[in-house]
């Protein structure tokens, strides 16, 4: 019995050592849940930061969702990467910051944002109707909410959802505007649709629609066109769009003086054309609205 | 993204599903124990403490339980949790799974016949000795296979650390799906745990086959 309780101890042992060391090792590949503990010591003394002094900052913690490319996903190598996220290391890069990327559940954020688990969401981040809950940046992107249905549904304007099955990312800009009755709110077509269907991520959303038990998905533009070039043909998007929005970094309400350096530098990197060079590197640059002076 | 990669990322995230899963059962394991004493405890307000906390941890979905243990510290103290994401799974996972294990204890505890106390008794042995050199080895002979279905289970629960976002496997195969549009990291995802499943599986039946000494 001796025997077998030492062997025990022993794998035990060894599993928890290796899981430990993964998760500092990892930190370096972008694994942020594991970055967020290697760095425990000085982001316990950065969030203290947060409240007085900016200046002796050391870490930046971005929480963004994993599954939203073309603003933050996990690329070819299994590194996180995105428009947004190289952006956020280009802030970095000014500030000599070290940029953490901690992929949240995007149903968390204000939870993750509140509790100061994250500096900030900067994840394709609508900010209009969300102005009172957040403290955000400049608007970065100019983008659209728009409906994606089967290129043979038949479907061509919003008139022709009357009656269909709709599918939406819970949590998200495009079913908060669905749901708002405020100008702008798009409630009254929602109350058109058979129903408004909830997915937890984009690529339910898809299957759904290419089985065809939804009729059509709202998204965001720019997710739009990268799941279209991702997925091939059979998709197109409907020229009306829902709305028009913007995307800023959101902080916590009342964090104007890290909101500050961000605005700072996201100006300086539109002027030194790095803000138009991202741009182009993820096929955007018509929807960037930051401009050079 | 090249298959070769999507391995070595999964792989990464299997690591951490594994650390998730040794290091409840280490956890829950032993506490489950206690937490079976208590639950037979002839002190009534010990007893019906512990029958509240195995109603509420088998009441309500680890899921919440998981988000409540994560955002606990802040909700109530206002504390930064930044640090807290490993952890409160880990606490999560153990205080949920410590139910289950008591109430397996316990049924294995009380189907102990009482002659066998009063025959220790009558030897000599105390209680404690009676309780760890009599009627523990035949308890654990007794439950293993229903201590097995649970360690399967905590192996497939492990993806449920998703709702933290922590990167063990499932949330990294989920990533992966979202950037290639495809459903091969779900599929090679199954294979790692039906994999993991069929080990536990067959260290839990070496054991018992082990323990089966008298058959």
């Amino acid at each position: 019995m001796k025997k077998y309780v030492a062997i025990l101890a022993a794998v035990c042992l060894a599993f928890g050592v290796s899981a430990c060391g993964s998760s500092s090792s990892s930190s370096a590949s972008g694994s942020a849940a594991a970055s967020a503990s290697a760095s425990a010591s000085s982001s316990a003394s950065s969030s203290g930061e947060t409240e007085t002094s900016e200046g002796e900052r050391t870490t930046f913690v971005v929480g963004f969702d994993a599954e939203y490319p073309p603003y933050g996903y996990m690329d070819d190598n299994g590194e996180y990467t995105g428009f947004d996220l190289e952006l956020a290391q280009a802030v970095c890069d000014i500030e000599g910051w070290e940029l953490v990327k901690t992929p949240i559940n995007w149903d968390s954020k204000d939870m993750e944002l509140n509790s100061g688990s994250i500096d900030c969401i900067w994840n394709g981040f609508t900010m209009n109707g969300r102005e009172d809950d957040y403290t955000f940046s400049i608007p970065y992107v100019d983008n659209s909410q728009v409906i994606v249905v089967s290129e043979d549904s038949g479907i061509n304007s919003l008139e022709d959802l009357s009656g269909k099955i709709v599918g939406v990312q819970a949590a998200s800009a495009a079913l908060t505007l669905l749901q708002s009755d405020e100008e702008g709110g798009q409630k009254a077509l929602a109350d058109t649709f058979a129903s408004l269907q909830e997915f937890p991520d984009y690529n339910s959303a898809f299957v759904e629609l290419q089985a065809g038990s939804i009729d059509a998905v709202a998204m965001d533009i720019g997710v739009a066109n990268y799941q279209l070039k991702t997925r091939g043909e059979g998709y197109k998007i409907l020229d009306e769009a829902l709305n028009t929005e913007q995307y800023a970094v959101g902080f916590k309400k009342g964090n104007t003086e890290l909101c500050d350096i961000v605005n700072k530098d996201l100006e300086e990197l539109t002027n030194n054309g790095t803000v138009a060079e991202l741009a182009e590197k993820y096929d955007i640059s018509d929807l960037v609205c930051l401009e050079a002076e | 993204m090249s298959f070769s990669t999507m391995l070595m990322q999964l792989s990464s995230g299997m690591v951490k599903t594994t650390g998730i899963f040794f290091w409840t059962i280490i956890l829950s394991l032993p506490l489950g124990l206690f937490v079976s004493f208590g639950r037979m405890s002839k002190n009534p307000v010990l007893k019906n403490i512990v029958k509240i906390y195995i109603s509420l941890m088998r009441g309500t979905p680890l899921m919440l339980q998981l988000m409540m243990v994560y955002y606990f510290p802040y909700l109530l103290f206002g504390m930064n949790i930044r640090t807290f994401r490993f952890p409160a799974i880990i606490i999560g996972f153990t205080i949920n799974y410590a139910a289950y294990f008591a109430e397996i204890f316990r049924s294995g505890i009380e189907s102990m016949p009482v002659g066998q106390y009063e025959a220790a008794k009558l030897l000599g042995y105390s209680k404690s000795q009676t309780f760890i050199k009599i009627i523990l080895p035949q308890v654990i002979k007794r439950i293993l296979p229903s201590i097995t279905n649970e360690v399967i289970t905590l192996v497939k629960d492990t993806s449920l650390a998703f709702s933290l976002a922590y990167m063990e496997m499932f949330t990294v195969a989920k990533q992966i799906v979202a950037k290639d549009a495809t459903f091969t990291p779900f599929i090679v995802a199954a294979v790692f745990y039906y994999v993991f499943n069929f080990v536990v599986a067959f260290v839990m039946e070496h054991f018992e086959k082990k323990l089966s000494y008298y058959r």
